[in-house]
C-alpha cells in the first residue's frame, strides 16, 4: 500500500505564528485601536421582512458621545438583518446605547421562511429528457428515488467580519477581516479615494471561509464614516450580525432518481435541484446540484434541473466547496441506497462507477485504514447502540491564478519573503516560510515569511483552495532569483563565473573555496537585496484532486443521538509543505463537516421571520466532544503536480459519509440534514411502520 | 452592554448594603454578562459576591450535606462528600456547558439562570416573560420548549442541579442580610402561572447563600440527553433518589420547574425492587402527564430513555 511517500518538502515543523497566536500577540483587525478611533454600527430590521414605522432618531442623537444617527423609514426589509441605517459614536457602548433609545417600533410583514412552504415538488424536465432517462431505467435492475433536504449555515467565522478604516487626507490606511488583501482595496470606494492611495493590513485573519471576499455593508459605513470625520472608524459585526447578514451556505431540496444494472452500472437517472437561497443569488447555492461536471459519477442517461426558492433571509455568500456538500450528500446517499437494494457493497458500487482513476485507489487504501471489512450488514444490528461505517468521494479543481512574491536578503543573513495572499488561519504563513526553508536549504530562524499586506506583490484571494498552490511557486521562484543575485555576489568575490558556485544548505563552494550563508550576506555592498518572483498561473496539474472519507458512527436507537467515533480522509496533496498544516486543514474540513451533518441549522420563526438562535448555544455547532478521531491519510503519488488545494475538498464528502454510516447503522436513511435525534428516531419508526 | 458600576464585596455584611443600594448580584457572571451582552436585563450597580467566603465550601452537619452558593461546577463535580452521598448532584453538571464555563460558575448561579428561550433571549421578541402579550413559542418554533405544564409561558428550566437537587428533596438556604429561610427545592422553583417573571421565590433582597440536601439519601442517579456532547443543555433530564426510604423520579428539561413525576414516582415505590421492567414502567408512567407541544413530541422519548436509565443506574445496573 502507497498512501504516503516522504516528499522533498515535507516537514512536521509547528507553524511559524503558533506562539504569536496561542499567546494573544497576534493582532486581528478587532484589536486595532488607532488613536481618536470612532465606531460605527448598521440598525438593522430584525424580522422577516417589513418596514421601520417609528424611530426615536432625537433620543439617539443626544445619547452622550454619538455623532451621527441615521435611520430611513422608507427602507423596505426583506430579510431579518436588513440595513435600514447606522449609528456613528465615540465608544462601542455610546453605539448600543443609541440603539436602544431609538425604540424602534415596525410594521410586519408576512415572512416566507419555511422552504416547504413553497416548495411545489421537483422542477420538471421536458418531455424528451423525462423519456430519456424513463428508457434508460426500463431495463434497471434496481431504481431508487427519494427528496433529500439540506439546511442552511453560516459561516460562522470566529473573528467577526469588519475594518478598521483610517483616512489621512488623500491616503488610507485600512485594517480588514478579509480573506482578499487586494480585495479590500475596494475600501476606495466609500472613501472617494485612488485604489493606489489605499494599504491595507489584514496580517492575521480569524477564519473566512469564503464569505470574507468584498468590504461588505460593514467596511463600506467604516469608510464612509472615516472619511467623513477624518478618524479612524471602526465597524465589526457581532455575532448576531454575523449570523444574519454576513453569508450563508443556502439549502437545498433535492429530488434524486437513479437506476443501475445488477452489476451496478449506472445506468441513468435525474436530480432536481431547487436550492434555497434567501433575498438574491449566490454561493453556489443552484449551480452545483445535479450538475454532473462536480459529481463524481458516470452516470449514463442522466438529467439534471436546477432551480432556487427565496426565503427572506440574507444573501448566500460562497462558503467552502459552495454548493458541493449539499449536492454530494444527496448524491453519495442515493449511490449508497442503490446499492442496497442490489445486495452491493458499497465501495464496490464507487469502484464501478467513480469516473476517476485516483478515487478508485484512494477507496481501496481508506477501506484498509477504515476497516472497512469490519463494516455489518445494513440493519442486521438489533442491539440500542448500533455501529456502522459509510463511505463518500468528491473532487476539487485546480485553480491557477497569477501570484507574485519578492524575496529580500539583509547583509546579516536575515530572508524576507513577501506574498499578496493572507493567511485566514490556514498556515499561509508557514507555507511561504517553509518553501523558502526548503529552496535555501536554511534554519528556518533565518527566514521570516510575510503575507496579508497590500503593499506585497498581489497574488489571489483565498478561494478556490489556490492560495498554497499559487503561493509556493511563485515564493520558490523569488527565493531562487535572490539567491542567483547572491551567488553573483560570491563569483564575483571569488572571481569565477556564478555557473561554476555550487551551493547547497547554506554552504557556497567552488574547488576548494567555501563560504557559508552569513559570510556570503556580509559581502553585500548594500544593506539588502531584494528580488521579485511571478508565476503567471500556479503549476499545471492533472485535472482534479479527488477525496474519499469514511466514517464510522454509533447511534443509540433509544434516543436518536449520533456520535461520529471516526472519520478517516484520503486526500489528495500533491507536494506536501507542511505536514502539520495539511493535516490540521483535513481536520477542520471534517470537523465543520460533522458539523454540518449533525448540528449546525439557521432556524427562522414561521411567524416573524426573525432568525431565533443567532448565537453560539442554538446555533449548534460541534464543540471539542463532538469531534470523532480523524486519521488523514494523504494521498502524495500526484506530487510531481505542485501544491494541491485541500482546505474546500476536505469538507465535501463528510456530511454524505456520516448519512451513510448511520443508514448503515439503523437500516434507516436520514434524509435531511441535519442528522438530530428527532430525524434519526423518526427514520427508525418509519422503518418499524414499514414504510 | 450597558455601563455599569462595579463593586467588590468582601463579606455577606457588604453584599447586603451593596443589595440595599441598588446593586445586582453577580457571581460567576456567566448567566448574566450573557443577557447584560444582549441587553435582556441591564442593570446599572453589580455587586461581586466571589470574595466572599462565607459563601463558598462544602459543610457536612448532623443531618445536611450543604453546599455553598459559590461552589463551582466543577468543585460539585469533584467533591468527595457529594460524590459519596449524592451522585445524583455531582453528575448533573459533570457534563455541563464546557470545563471553561464549569471552572466559574456557581451552584447559586446555576439554580437561579434565566432561561434559555430563544424567544425569551431574543430583544425582538416581546414575550409574556419580557411583559408581552405572546408566548411565541406556541405558534413558533417549539422544538427545545416545555412538554410538560399549561405554560402560560413555555420555557424549560435551565437549570441542571436543580433537577437533581428536587429530587434529593433538597433545599435553598437565602438570606435578606438579617433572615436566612431555608425553602424546599419543591417551593423554590416556580411555575409562570405563580411567577411570571422569575423563576423561583426569592425575593427582591434575598440571595442564595446554599443549597443543601439531606444525608438520609440511599439510592441516586441523574442522566442527561444532549444534541451535541460539549456545551449544550439537554434535550431531557432525569433525576430518581430514594430519601428516607422513599423514591422520587423527577424530569429535567421538559418544564418551567423541574418536573416531579407523581406517576413515575408511584410506579418507583411500589415496585419494591428495580429491574429492568420496573425501570421501563416507571419510564412508561413519566409520559402520562406530558402535554407536547407542535414541535417536540419527539422528545418524550428522550424523557423515557433518561427515566428508564436513571432508574437502572441508581440502582447501579447496567444499561443495557
Amino acid at each position: 500500500m502507497k498512501v504516503d511517500n516522504n516528499v522533498a518538502l515535507e516537514n512536521k515543523l509547528s507553524r511559524v505564528d503558533a506562539l504569536l497566536k496561542v499567546s494573544g500577540a497576534a493582532k486581528y483587525t478587532a484589536d486595532q485601536y488607532p488613536a481618536g478611533m470612532i465606531h460605527g454600527k448598521l440598525v438593522r430590521f430584525p424580522y422577516g421582512a417589513g418596514k421601520i414605522k417609528s424611530a426615536d432618531v432625537e433620543a439617539a442623537r443626544k445619547v452622550a458621545g454619538v455623532l451621527e444617527v441615521e435611520i430611513d423609514l422608507a427602507e423596505e426589509a426583506r430579510y431579518p438583518g436588513w440595513p435600514v441605517g447606522h449609528i456613528v459614536a465615540e465608544s462601542r457602548t455610546a453605539v448600543e446605547d443609541a440603539e436602544e433609545a431609538l425604540g424602534l417600533s415596525f410594521e410586519m410583514t408576512p415572512p416566507s421562511s419555511v422552504p416547504d412552504r413553497i416548495y411545489e415538488g421537483a422542477g420538471g424536465l421536458d418531455a424528451e429528457a423525462e423519456q430519456r432517462v424513463d428508457g434508460a431505467l426500463r431495463n434497471a435492475a434496481a431504481v431508487v428515488e427519494g427528496t433529500w433536504r439540506t439546511q442552511v449555515q453560516t459561516h460562522s467565522c470566529l473573528e467577526p467580519h469588519g475594518s478598521v478604516v483610517d483616512c489621512r487626507g488623500d491616503s488610507a490606511e485600512v485594517w480588514g477581516s478579509t480573506q482578499s488583501t487586494f480585495g479590500h482595496l475596494d475600501m476606495a470606494e466609500p472613501t472617494g479615494l485612488d485604489r493606489s492611495k489605499i494599504l491595507v493590513h489584514n496580517e492575521f485573519v480569524g477564519g473566512g471561509f469564503g464569505s470574507k471576499f468584498g468590504i461588505g455593508t460593514e467596511g463600506d459605513l467604516a469608510g464612509r464614516m472615516s472619511k467623513k470625520y477624518g478618524r479612524p472608524c471602526k465597524v465589526m459585526l457581532n455575532r448576531r450580525e454575523e449570523h444574519l447578514d454576513a453569508g450563508n451556505r443556502p439549502g437545498s431540496i433535492q429530488y434524486i432518481k437513479l437506476g443501475a444494472d445488477e452489476t451496478g452500472k449506472i445506468l441513468g437517472g435525474r436530480v432536481d435541484g431547487v436550492s434555497i437561497v434567501g433575498f438574491g443569488r449566490g454561493g453556489g447555492g443552484v449551480t452545483n446540484l445535479g450538475d454532473e461536471r462536480f459529481n463524481n459519477y458516470d452516470l449514463g442517461d442522466y438529467e439534471f434541473t436546477q432551480s432556487e426558492i427565496n426565503l427572506n433571509f440574507s444573501k448566500p455568500r460562497a462558503f467552502r466547496a459552495p454548493g458541493w456538500p449539499q449536492a454530494t450528500f444527496a448524491l453519495e446517499g442515493a449511490v449508497d441506497e442503490l446499492a442496497e437494494k442490489l445486495g452491493m457493497d458499497p465501495v464496490e458500487i464507487r469502484l464501478r462507477n467513480y469516473r476517476s482513476k485516483r478515487r478508485l485507489k484512494q477507496l481501496e487504501w481508506g477501506a484498509e485504514v477504515a476497516g472497512w471489512s469490519r463494516r455489518r450488514t445494513t440493519g442486521s444490528q438489533t442491539g440500542r447502540v448500533r455501529t456502522g461505517m459509510g463511505v463518500a468521494g468528491a473532487m476539487w479543481p485546480l485553480w491557477n491564478t497569477q501570484c507574485g512574491a519578492e524575496a529580500e536578503i539583509h547583509r546579516n543573513g536575515q530572508v524576507e519573503v513577501r506574498v499578496g495572499v493572507q493567511d485566514i488561519g490556514t498556515g499561509t504563513f508557514t507555507v511561504v516560510t517553509d518553501v523558502a526553508v526548503h529552496e535555501l536549504g536554511l534554519d528556518r530562524s533565518l527566514v521570516t515569511g510575510k503575507v496579508g499586506n497590500s503593499s506585497y506583490p498581489q497574488g489571489p484571494g483565498s478561494g478556490g483552495s489556490q492560495v498554497s498552490r499559487s503561493a509556493a511557486p511563485a515564493t520558490r521562484k523569488a527565493v531562487l532569483a535572490a539567491l542567483d543575485e547572491l551567488k553573483s555576489i560570491v563569483a564575483r568575490e571569488w572571481k569565477v563565473s556564478r555557473e561554476d558556485i555550487q551551493y547547497k544548505n547554506g554552504v557556497f563552494e567552488n574547488g576548494d573555496k567555501v563560504l557559508d550563508w552569513k559570510k556570503a550576506c556580509s559581502l553585500m555592498s548594500g544593506d539588502k537585496l531584494t528580488v521579485s518572483g511571478r508565476t503567471e498561473t500556479g503549476r499545471e496539474g492533472d485535472g482534479t484532486s479527488d477525496c474519499v472519507q469514511f466514517a464510522e458512527v454509533e447511534v443509540d436507537t433509544e434516543t436518536g443521538i449520533v456520535r461520529v467515533k471516526r472519520i478517516v480522509a484520503v486526500h489528495a496533496a500533491g507536494v506536501i509543505v507542511n505536514r502539520l498544516t495539511i493535516e490540521n486543514q483535513i481536520c477542520g474540513g471534517v470537523i465543520q463537516g460533522v458539523s454540518y451533518a449533525l448540528f449546525e441549522d439557521v432556524r427562522l420563526d414561521p411567524n416573524t421571520g426573525a432568525m431565533v438562535n443567532p448565537e453560539f448555544i442554538n446555533y449548534k455547532i460541534a464543540g471539542s466532544k463532538d469531534v470523532p478521531e480523524i486519521i488523514p491519510v494523504l494521498d502524495v503519488e500526484d506530487s510531481d503536480t505542485g501544491v494541491r488545494p485541500i482546505g474546500e475538498p476536505a469538507t465535501i464528502p463528510t456530511a454524505a459519509a456520516i448519512g451513510n454510516a448511520i443508514a448503515n447503522a439503523i437500516g434507516a436513511r436520514v434524509y435531511q440534514l441535519p442528522m438530530t435525534p428527532e430525524r434519526v428516531l423518526g427514520a427508525l419508526e418509519r422503518k418499524e411502520a414499514g414504510a | 452592554m450597558k455601563a455599569f458600576e462595579y463593586a467588590v464585596a468582601k463579606n455577606e455584611r457588604g453584599v447586603h448594603t451593596a443589595i440595599n443600594r441598588g446593586y445586582k448580584v453577580k457571581a460567576g457572571g456567566i448567566d448574566l454578562l450573557d443577557l447584560m451582552k444582549e441587553r435582556i436585563e441591564s442593570p446599572d450597580k453589580l455587586v461581586s459576591v466571589l470574595a466572599v467566603d462565607s459563601l463558598g465550601g462544602v459543610r457536612e452537619t448532623d443531618d445536611h450535606i450543604e453546599v455553598g452558593a459559590l461552589v463551582t461546577l466543577e468543585a460539585l463535580t469533584v467533591d468527595p462528600l457529594v460524590a459519596k452521598i449524592a451522585p445524583a448532584l455531582a453528575d448533573s453538571v459533570r457534563q455541563a456547558a464546557t470545563a471553561q464555563i464549569r471552572a466559574v460558575a456557581t451552584v447559586g448561579g446555576n439554580i437561579c439562570q434565566r432561561p434559555r428561550c430563544w424567544y425569551f433571549r431574543s430583544k425582538e421578541h416581546h414575550c409574556l416573560k419580557k411583559g408581552g402579550a405572546t408566548c411565541f413559542a406556541v405558534e413558533g418554533d417549539n422544538t427545545y420548549h416545555a412538554m410538560y405544564g399549561r405554560g402560560p409561558c413555555h420555557i424549560v428550566h435551565a437549570s441542571n442541579v436543580a433537577t437533581a437537587l428536587r429530587a434529593l428533596e433538597g433545599e435553598v438556604a437565602a438570606s435578606n442580610g438579617t433572615d436566612e429561610r431555608v425553602i424546599g427545592a419543591d417551593r423554590f422553583f416556580v411555575t409562570p402561572d405563580r411567577s411570571m417573571y422569575a423563576e423561583n421565590t426569592l425575593d427582591d433582597d434575598e440571595v442564595v447563600t446554599k443549597i443543601r440536601i439531606p444525608k438520609s439519601i440511599g439510592r441516586n442517579a441523574y442522566v442527561d440527553l444532549k444534541e451535541k456532547q460539549s456545551f449544550d443543555w439537554p434535550l431531557a433530564s432525569a433525576a430518581v433518589a430514594e430519601v428516607d426510604g422513599k423514591w422520587n423520579v423527577v424530569l429535567g428539561a421538559v418544564a418551567p420547574v423541574p418536573w416531579y413525576s407523581k406517576e413515575a414516582t408511584a410506579v418507583l415505590r411500589d415496585a419494591g425492587e428495580v429491574n429492568d421492567s420496573v425501570a421501563e414502567r416507571v419510564a412508561d408512567a413519566a409520559l402520562k402527564d406530558a402535554e407536547p407541544m407542535s414541535r417536540n413530541a419527539w422528545r418524550l422519548k428522550l424523557v423515557r430513555a433518561a427515566v428508564r436509565r436513571a432508574v437502572l443506574m441508581a440502582d447501579g445496573k447496567e444499561i443495557d
